[in-house]
């Protein structure tokens, strides 16, 4: 009846996961009996699970990033603290456990904390900047991040019921494999990212049509904000790279489920043709993740410093150039294999050449600084930090990039500390920077800069104190994933990579802080005028928080940095744009098509991953029904009446006569 | 939103998404592609199976055959043209099949390789 699922599965015997799931899943129900006993059960349904608009769905993204980093960040703590004191003993973490909190941490890192936090940020920027009113589709977008959610409800629940995979974050067979796994770790790990990938691949669809099909008047290529191409190439990564995950997975469960042999040992499987194809796929995910993050980049440094972007152009031939290049360094990542010295030489080039473009992009952020007026405000502390940063992690790599060198690195800590080096420094430090360089746009009030610069101070110092003696410790030959170990030398390292844990904890404790005493001292905070940073790009050119058409009328765009040349041309003239004519404004309808679909399929992937066929099917039907309805919808679209659109125009209109006049007088 | 679909001039069409053409024409249209599907296929099977061409002769028959109907495809039933219309169906087009030749390229080269550099431990004792 119930497949492979008994009481075992729970872990009585374990106490750290039984605790912590307990914990959360009292404040999970904590929270759900606040919502209903407050009555915010409706506006919770109607205004945010239903919502179909980009902004919305964006700001839901980032609160699943947000939450689900707190959770990676536990398994990074659990880690450093059990590396700290497993020198000649077991620590306090037995083996199987410890490999689950590896495993986890990697797969929660990445595609539930990096993956949603870019994604949402382009939700909810990319519509603004392009000046348009939603994505190109709109409920599908709802259903792509629901079913992400979906994914990472699935890992959670591995927590408490079963186990999960003790591979690491690839689960590299033939370890994956039945005969080496045969629990349900696997299947957790290997379900939750299919799912989670579908609705990845629907954002990246969806993002990639409305940069290439939805773009205000005038707004043509070579005139979006550098954010925008970076989301292009981003999602054109994603439409290409996540097939292919798809795929491998998909064949390492026909191995697991149905006795196929991909990748076993016997009957024909080859190993490595699994490591090809998950590094075919995982290369262009460093981009995706890495790409977005430089756009960023590149508004908030233009921002800051006051001036245009310094070479625009050679910045779009630089993200395009990354976008085809990083379909070409895949086997850096396997050079240890033995595909021998010609093919090793190859990919070690291509991948030295891919530090080219990026290089270029650091000098063209340098550039668009040197004679700048900066403002040092906390996204730019973020930017500048990560400059730094980025580079130490980016020569490492080309470091890396020689596989002689790689011959000895392979594995170690040093490519631990390389990696995370690349990714906190570049897509966490872009995604913390663009939270507080966008925050104010999503809700309206601005973030304490005391706890942001806290914050970034905290994070950054604690990231250089936990991971530049890992580099070391690497040096020193520690391979990674060691539950514990017997070198008297490594010992010093990791006890300091330890007390930078505590340190970048702080960081994340003054991030928390920062939200709430903002959040208090919101009418203080509150941004009026929608252009709290003096902004270059459209974004700005609607109120905090934009109405949920973003635009009363379609900006029509003259030039690069749209907003700044709108706002100087209406200084130069002393008075803002005249009333334009409102016209009636059609907006897509709310939908619970995403939340339904998400639901049959958390369904149908906990019946998978423990083998109750029934169940299978019942979520099956449910999440196929639900596409049906959808698919036979009458109404899609209501229409919001030309009264109502003015009568919310006007009063951003007014706001921002009154910014123009002041300006003008000083 | 139909009143935000507005890039007038090279407003390009989707996959699918047809011009004002008559409905004859465009029967016509998917008549012809059809016929020409059904041909290249036949003629793909005969050629697998016959000894009335030179044997080696026939894989690299069956891949140009093969594209021959990739092309078929792409032309009448999936609209791709050369037209200013069609441009973003053309480059996606070029991209994924560039990606294709990388990923497909790259793996067998790859490969190749690996498996002449290691073998299974049989084949490895067979060879000495």
């Amino acid at each position: 009846m119930l497949g492979k699922l008994d009481w075992s599965a729970i872990p009585f015997d374990q106490p750290i996961p039984l605790v912590a799931g307990a914990m959360v899943l009292v404040a999970i129900l904590g929270v759900l009996a606040w919502v209903v006993v407050k009555g915010h059960l409706p506006y919770l349904w109607h205004e945010w699970i239903t919502s179909v608009d980009h902004k919305r769905i964006g700001v839901m993204y980032i609160l699943l990033a947000s939450v689900m980093l707190l959770r990676g960040g536990s398994d990074a703590i659990m880690m450093r603290i059990q590396q700290a004191v497993a020198y000649q003993s077991q620590g306090y973490l037995p083996p199987e456990h410890y490999n689950q909190i590896f495993s986890a941490h990697g797969t929660i890192m990445i595609f539930f904390v990096a993956m949603p936090f870019v994604i949402g940020l382009m939700n909810l920027v990319v519509p603004l900047q392009l000046g348009v009113r939603d994505v190109a589709f709109p409920t599908l977008n709802s259903v792509g991040f629901w079913l992400t959610a979906t994914g990472a409800l699935l890992v959670n629940i591995s927590l408490v019921v079963g186990e999960f995979a003790r591979t690491g974050w690839l689960a590299f067979p033939p370890l994956s494999e039945l005969s080496y796994s045969p629990g349900v770790g696997v299947d957790y790990y290997a379900w939750s990212l299919q799912i989670s990938g579908v609705g990845t691949l629907v954002a990246g669809i969806n993002l990639v049509t409305t940069v290439l099909k939805l773009r205000t008047k005038g707004m043509n290529y070579l005139r979006m904000p550098m954010f925008c191409w970076t989301t292009l190439a981003s999602n054109l990564l994603i439409v290409a790279a996540f097939p292919i995950l798809t795929a491998t997975l998909a064949m390492l469960l026909l191995d697991r489920y149905l006795g196929f042999h991909f990748f076993t040992n016997e009957a024909g499987g080859n190993v490595m043709m699994f490591m090809n194809l998950i590094w075919a796929w995982g290369h262009p995910e460093v981009y995706i993740l890495v790409l977005p993050a430089f756009g960023i980049f590149s508004e908030v440094v233009s921002t800051f410093s006051g001036k245009a972007l310094f070479g625009y152009r050679s910045m779009v031939l630089a993200t395009m150039a990354i976008c085809v290049i990083s379909f070409m360094v895949w086997l850096h990542h396997f050079f240890t294999m033995g595909a021998g010295p010609d093919v090793n030489a190859i990919f070690g080039i291509a991948s030295m050449i891919i530090a080219v473009p990026t290089g270029v992009k650091i000098y063209n952020w340098l550039f668009t600084m040197y004679g700048g007026r900066i403002r040092l405000a906390t996204p730019m502390l973020w930017a500048v930090g990560f400059m730094v940063t980025f580079i130490i992690g980016g020569l490492t790599g080309v470091l890396v990039a020689v596989p002689p060198a790689d011959f000895m690195l392979h594995n170690s800590m040093f490519l631990v500390a390389h990696f995370h080096n690349v990714i906190i420094g570049g897509v966490l430090f872009g995604a913390f920077a663009g939270f507080e360089y966008w925050f104010p746009k999503a809700f309206g009030f601005r973030l304490d800069e005391r706890w942001g610069k806290a914050a970034f101070w905290f994070t950054f110092t604690g990231f250089y104190v936990t991971f530049m003696p890992l580099y070391i410790a690497g040096m020193l030959g520690m391979t990674r994933r060691m539950q514990h170990y017997d070198v008297a030398a490594w010992r010093p390292w990791m006890i300091i990579a330890a007390v930078g844990m505590a340190v970048l904890t702080i960081g994340v404790i003054c991030q928390i802080m920062q939200l709430v005493v903002s959040i208090r001292n919101r009418e203080a905070l509150r941004d009026r005028t929608g252009d709290p940073w003096d902004g270059r790009s459209l974004e700005w050119a609607t109120s905090s928080p934009p109405p949920v058409f973003n635009f009363a009328f379609n900006p029509d765009v003259r030039g690069e940095d749209a907003y700044w040349e709108m706002k100087a041309h209406a200084r130069q003239q002393s008075f803002a744009h005249e009333e334009p004519e409102y016209q009636d404004i059609e907006m897509p309808r709310n939908s619970p098509t995403g939340f339904v679909c998400a639901f049959f399929a958390t369904i149908m992937g906990f019946a998978l991953i423990w083998h109750i066929w029934w169940m299978v099917i019942l979520g099956g039907i449910g999440a196929f029904a639900t596409f049906v309805v959808f698919a036979w919808r009458d109404h899609d679209e209501y229409v919001i009446p030309a009264e109502e659109v003015a009568r919310i125009d006007r009063v951003n209109l007014e706001e921002r006569r009154s910014l123009v006049s002041m300006a003008g007088a000083v | 939103m139909s009143d935000q679909t507005h890039i007038p001039a090279g407003h390009d069409l989707a996959p699918g998404e047809e011009e004002q053409h008559s409905v004859g024409e465009r029967i016509l249209g998917y008549v012809v592609g059809l016929v020409l599907a059904l041909l290249l296929t036949a003629t793909s099977f005969f050629i697998a199976g016959t000894d009335l061409v030179w044997q080696p002769s026939i894989p690299v028959a069956l891949i140009v055959l093969a594209i021959a109907q990739m092309g078929v495809h792409l032309v009448f039933f999936l609209h791709i043209t050369t037209g200013p219309d069609n441009t973003n169906n053309v480059l996606a087009l070029a991209f994924g099949l560039l990606i294709v030749f990388l990923v497909v390229g790259g793996t067998v080269w790859i490969m190749s390789h690996l498996n002449a550099n290691m073998p299974p431990m049989d084949q490895i004792m067979r060879m000495q």
